[in-house]
């Protein structure tokens, strides 16, 4: 009886320090306030997107009552003509992510015939959003590569979901300059919930945003049920509060 | 603690209703001169809002209170009180994006006509080609890379369509007849999430025949999602230590049942 009781002891204890040390190992799947980034993103804009043109040169119509005054003479409107510029300055051509050793080139990427975003399909290559914001501009320029793939093995992204915010991230842009980014913060979004409209937000505060695949894997479907999404800032921005300010 | 909470709401209710009326309150307005050979000025409510407006220019938008507006085209340097050659009274509904174009009709006489702007999100990656046959000239075809986008498109009509962003090479052609090529444009660039105007005007009689273009952006959508893992590489498994240690809990365990049943038998 005694024998019982010994292993029965024996057992719990193993069991309890087993689970207690692996419920403190287990790397959480979120870090930093995503919440904060994804509000400064979908919040309208002040001012107009940078880069595009906007022009109300024609002076607004007065009230057909109001006396016609000579000092309020409407001034004379200045016409452009044509598109108006959808061009990016500069593109994004490396990405470093030296915590967790990733150096990768970056290519322009679209949009699949489903309507999910284009990502490369070599595993060792990040896709950029071209239609939406370029790294330096406003609003959140979005970098996605593979976790995985079938046949290819672990992608370039593999270990984003270790990415801690504080974490230094550099882009290196076609005209030879590069940008420092600081790791805000990381979040997994189940793919029904992923918000698309902050992700892929061309207004609001200049944010790097990277994106994979993650969470449960359904071997049936070959795909992942999540996406771990790490927002970054530009390194000379103030910490976080700064973000939450612009709110 | 009643007191904080109306303070709560009516902090809300004040911040809900300006964000709204600042986007439903206003149409937007632009303006285009399709009418070959003559320079105009543009009155909206009696005033002069454009001077000297030349054939074949595009304003900017301009945003604008829903309302009635009188619109008096003159010829340029008129007198503002002489009768205008073309008027019109435009009503703008809130939220409206509008085109108000001088243009000529099949016959070549010169009208007003305006156009509503489609303003609907378009799909990520595409962009919106719009066509607006105002030009004294019969039925035209509009082929896209040598495919057709419009056939049979008679003066005052427009048509439009969604389509992959890109560069397309645009032919304005007569009705039926690919060959018979009016004009084209080698590289007409249709950005992702806009809708780019192409407006046929003049005269093709009379040798005036151009393209005036505008341009609405900003009608994009998100991608649905991004699609980035097929390997299922990351196991959400458990680690290789606390499966051992679980198994020789287990063990343990097994071991005091096998006592405990001992004990009893």
């Amino acid at each position: 009886m005694r024998s019982a009781i010994a292993a029965f002891a024996v057992g719990f204890l193993l069991l309890g320090i087993s689970l207690g040390f692996w419920a403190l190992s287990k790397p959480s799947a979120e870090a930093g306030d995503s919440a904060a980034v994804e509000q400064a993103l979908i919040t309208p804009a002040t001012e107009p997107i940078s880069r595009t043109t906007t022009t109300t040169t024609i002076s607004s119509v007065p009230n057909s009552t109001q006396p016609e005054q000579t000092d309020s003479q409407p001034t004379v409107p200045q016409f452009t003509i044509g598109l108006h510029p959808e061009g990016h300055n500069r593109v994004p051509v490396t990405l470093r992510i030296p915590a967790i050793g990733v150096e990768a080139p970056v290519k322009p990427a679209g949009v699949e015939a489903d309507g999910e975003m284009e990502v490369p399909g070599n595993v060792t290559e990040v896709g950029w959003y071209k239609y939406g914001s370029a790294p330096g501009e406003s609003g959140s320029a979005v970098l996605a590569a593979h976790v995985d793939l079938a046949g290819s093995g672990p992608g370039v992204f593999f270990d984003l979901r270790l990415v801690e915010p504080g974490d230094i991230i550099l882009v290196d842009l076609d005209d030879d300059t590069t940008l420092t980014y600081r790791a805000e913060a990381r979040t997994v979004y189940d793919k029904d919930d992923l918000p698309t409209e902050a992700i892929f937000s061309r207004q609001g505060p200049p944010i790097l945003t990277l994106v994979t695949c993650g969470g449960g894997f359904n071997r049936s479907l070959r795909s992942y049920d999540s996406n771990v999404v790490v927002y970054a800032v530009p390194l000379d921005d103030a910490p976080p509060v700064s973000l939450k300010d612009r709110l | 603690m009643r007191k904080a909470m109306m303070t709560l709401v009516a902090l809300m209710l004040m911040l809900v209703p300006a964000t709204a009326l600042a986007q439903t309150s206003d149409g937007t307005v632009t303006v285009v001169h399709g009418v070959p050979g003559l320079t105009v000025d543009v009155y909206v409510n009696d005033v002069l809002t454009l001077e000297d407006f030349e054939y074949g220019t595009v304003t900017d938008p301009l945003t604008l209170p829903a309302a009635d507006y009188d619109i008096d085209i003159r010829v340029a340097d008129s007198d503002p009180s002489s009768d205008p050659a073309l008027t019109e009274l435009v009503t703008l509904p809130a939220g409206a994006n509008a085109t108000i174009e001088a243009n000529l009709d099949g016959d070549g006489s010169p009208k007003i006509t305006v156009w509503v702007n489609d303003i609907s999100s378009i799909d990520a990656g595409n962009g919106r080609v719009t066509v607006r046959h105002t030009a004294a000239a019969p039925l035209v075809d509009i082929l896209a890379n040598d495919g057709a986008l419009f056939s049979g498109v008679a003066n005052g009509a427009e048509g439009v369509a969604d389509v992959p962003a890109g560069d397309y090479n645009v032919k304005v052609t007569a009705a039926g007849d690919a060959a018979a090529v009016v004009t084209e444009v080698p590289a007409l660039t249709i950005p992702e999430g806009t809708n780019v105007i192409v407006y046929a005007i003049g005269d093709l009689a009379g040798d005036s025949f151009q393209l005036a273009v505008q341009s609405i952006g900003g009608l994009h959508t998100p991608p649905a999602g991004v699609p980035s893992g097929t390997g299922g590489e990351l196991t959400t498994g458990l680690p290789a230590w606390l499966l051992a240690s679980l198994a020789v809990a287990g063990a343990a365990f097994t071991f005091g049942g096998v006592q405990v049943s001992r004990q009893r038998g």
